[in-house]
């Protein structure tokens, strides 16, 4: 019997395009849960989840003009935790399955290819797999409400759609825009990732921000906007410095509507250009402030996402071989897509959970893996009283999280630290 | 415990400042870490085109050795199935040896491939009794070895001053056409300076022009504004 299959949403197309044999594009959610984890209950909790989120249990496939997703032979086995978060997910591994179960004493992760899901997607995928891993092992039955989806029902088609091509303007968006500075530093071999994980009370994060007029996002691009600022001011003279951005995705399921299950994200690059002189934090958080409110609009996330369904729809695109689409791709995403932004911040916002489900849930994480060509990245995901603020890095210096949780703590929010650290393999 | 530099507070029994690496006085000895992560590294992902690469190279070696078979029961020696067998392992060595290895390393396939058309040639002369190989074959092939392998050396070594670089290696590439043209004379007795001094002037003009404008900063950045991508 042939397996299930989807094409690619519009989104999910340059991820398989642009992967590397030491690199791919993944993303990870993790829960803290208040006892060690059991791995044979979470492989329940697994399994069980299988026929309510078809779109996630896939594995990569290459057709002569597409990849696709199809569905998988057996749920991924659970298994143990490395010594580092978003460990490479080669192609041999994405042909079997695109997602991986993880646990480390109390906390359990998934991390998924980004061809699959986006941060909205992922959640909901986690928020279910807890509330099952709850139900197994504690025997409380949580309600299918705030993101936890009810297992015993089928998938809605809504849940499977590429909503992309449902909210595509008629109008292109250009994307040209100018290049970032690019932050660099000392590679890690063998694709060791860093990963500093603050820790800070919501409240303090939100006073901070209202304090300075912003949202929670405008505020900590805008601190880490002033981070990289410093950092390129003490390394390029003025005249031959670049714009900072920061990379910001935008959920498109508030401005569109809808409830897929699969990518439905774009990014803007707002940001500062150090050359027309100093900013002061006030006047940063106003520019993100501001920029974020005049690009994220139905009307021009229309445009934007026009710019990426159009070429996909064209006949001579969807009649050439996979391979040099790939490499079209590639060169689009190095030369386009990778260069407009310094790093991303990606806010998954407050994470809410139904009440049967709170007192199991000590922490939510979101990490964002790092990109191909720059160094660093951010995501911030609230839950309760705690905001985790997760930056990753591939490069030994630490220097742009020093300046950037240094600059929190001086501005009123106490940061608590965590780390991974690096041991000989 | 609180880091005495960044201000930040620590996990329990951290022993430095993930941020700063400033040392943690801990009042508690005993105090052990708590760890984040397990002590667990993956495997290093191994070589996903080995599998394509053993399956070309094994055609390539059973095209290899049809040709041999049918030109030693047509011809009685090797005859032209060397030429396609030497072919055949330059082409090789070119495109399908470095896929063997995880990485692409160009400091040493780049030479290595021109290494092998050097052979290659030196086979030819030989098995033709020409006399071209030393004087003409040999110097024009290391000559574009050393171009190409310098090339991709400062492009891959120096990221400052890339189109003033790239100034002096277009002029570079114009004068090794002479160069090219005084061994063609030397061998084959040809009138020299004739066809180079084509590339000469079209590689020097481009080449003097990235000079300029890497010495002049409103050009470089009204260049670099109209062909930003």
């Amino acid at each position: 019997m042939s397996r299930q299959w989807m094409p690619l949403d519009n989104a999910a197309l340059i991820f398989p395009a642009i992967r590397r044999s030491t690199w791919v594009n993944t993303f990870r959610m993790a829960v803290t849960m208040p006892d060690d984890i059991d791995p044979v209950l979470l492989q329940r909790a697994v399994n069980d989840l299988r026929p309510r989120f078809p779109s996630i249990y896939v594995r990569l496939g290459a057709g002569l003009f597409w990849y696709f997703l199809e569905a998988v032979r057996e749920p991924p086995k659970v298994r143990p935790d490395y010594a580092y978060p978003l460990t490479h997910m080669g192609g041999g591994e994405l042909r079997v399955c695109c997602f991986r179960v993880l646990y480390y004493k109390r906390r359990m992760a998934v991390e998924f290819f980004h061809s699959l899901t986006d941060g909205t997607g992922g959640m909901i995928f986690i928020k279910t797999l807890a509330a099952r891993y709850v139900d197994l092992r504690y025997g409380v039955r949580v309600p299918p409400e705030k993101g936890v989806l009810d297992i015993g029902k089928p998938p809605l088609p809504s849940e499977l759609e590429d909503s992309f091509q449902r909210c595509s303007g008629e109008f292109a968006m250009s994307r040209a825009e100018e290049n970032a500075w690019r932050l660099r530093g000392t590679p890690e071999p063998a694709g060791f990732l860093h990963q500093i994980t603050g820790l800070a009370d919501t409240d303090d994060l939100v006073r901070a921000a209202h304090a300075h007029n912003a949202t929670v996002t405008a505020f900590v691009c805008a601190v880490m906007a002033q981070a990289i600022i410093g950092m390129q001011a003490d390394e390029v003279p003025l005249k031959r410095q670049k714009p900072v951005k920061i990379t910001i995705p935008v959920n498109l399921r508030n401005l569109f509507g809808g409830d897929t299950l699969r990518n439905f994200a774009l990014v803007i690059n707002p940001g500062v250009d150090p050359r027309l002189g100093s900013y002061t934090l006030d006047e940063l958080c106003r520019e993100f402030t501001h920029q974020m409110a005049v690009e994220i609009t139905p009307q021009k996330m229309a445009a934007r996402v026009a710019a990426n369904v159009k070429p996909q729809n064209k006949a001579a695109m969807r009649l050439a071989p996979l391979f040099l689409k790939n490499m079209a791709m590639r060169m689009i995403y190095t030369f386009v897509g990778e260069s407009k932004g310094c790093l991303n911040i990606s806010n998954l916002g407050r994470v809410e959970l139904p009440e049967a489900m709170q007192p199991f849930i000590k922490r939510f994480e979101f990490i964002i893996g790092v990109q191909y060509s720059y160094p660093n990245n951010c995501s911030i995901a609230s839950c309760g009283e705690v905001t985790c603020i997760s930056m990753i890095r591939n490069i030994e210096e630490p220097e742009l999280e020093r300046r950037f949780f240094s600059s929190l703590v001086e501005l009123g929010v106490p940061i608590e630290i965590e780390s991974n650290l690096k041991r000989e393999a | 415990m609180y880091c005495v530099k960044c201000g930040v507070k620590l996990q329990d029994g951290a022993e430095s400042c993930p941020l700063c690496g400033t040392p943690v006085w801990r009042p508690c000895e005993n105090e052990s870490a708590r760890e984040c992560y397990p002590s667990l590294y993956p495997e290093r992902p191994h070589n996903e085109r080995i599998p394509a690469v053993a399956f070309i190279t094994v055609v390539l070696c059973a095209v290899c050795l049809s040709c041999l078979i049918a030109c030693l029961r047509t011809y009685g020696s090797a005859a032209w199935s060397a030429y396609v067998m030497m072919g055949i392992a330059v082409f090789y060595v070119i495109f399908f040896l470095p896929q063997w290895f995880r990485r692409y390393h160009p400091m040493i396939f780049v030479p290595v491939s021109f290494a092998a058309v050097c052979l290659f040639l030196l086979f030819i002369c030989l098995n033709t009794g020409g006399k071209w190989f030393w004087s003409f074959a040999l110097p024009c092939v290391a000559l574009l070895g050393v171009i190409t392998t310098g090339t991709i050396a400062i492009y891959r070594y120096v990221r400052k001053k890339r189109l003033l670089i790239t100034g002096f290696l277009l002029i570079a590439i114009g004068g090794c056409s002479m160069l090219l043209e005084l061994f063609q004379h030397l061998t084959f007795g040809s009138v020299m300076f004739t066809w180079s001094l084509y590339p000469v002037a079209a590689f020097g003009i481009f080449g003097l022009f990235l000079i300029l404008a890497d010495m002049i900063p409103p050009l470089r950045s009204h260049l670099e504004k109209k062909f930003f991508l």
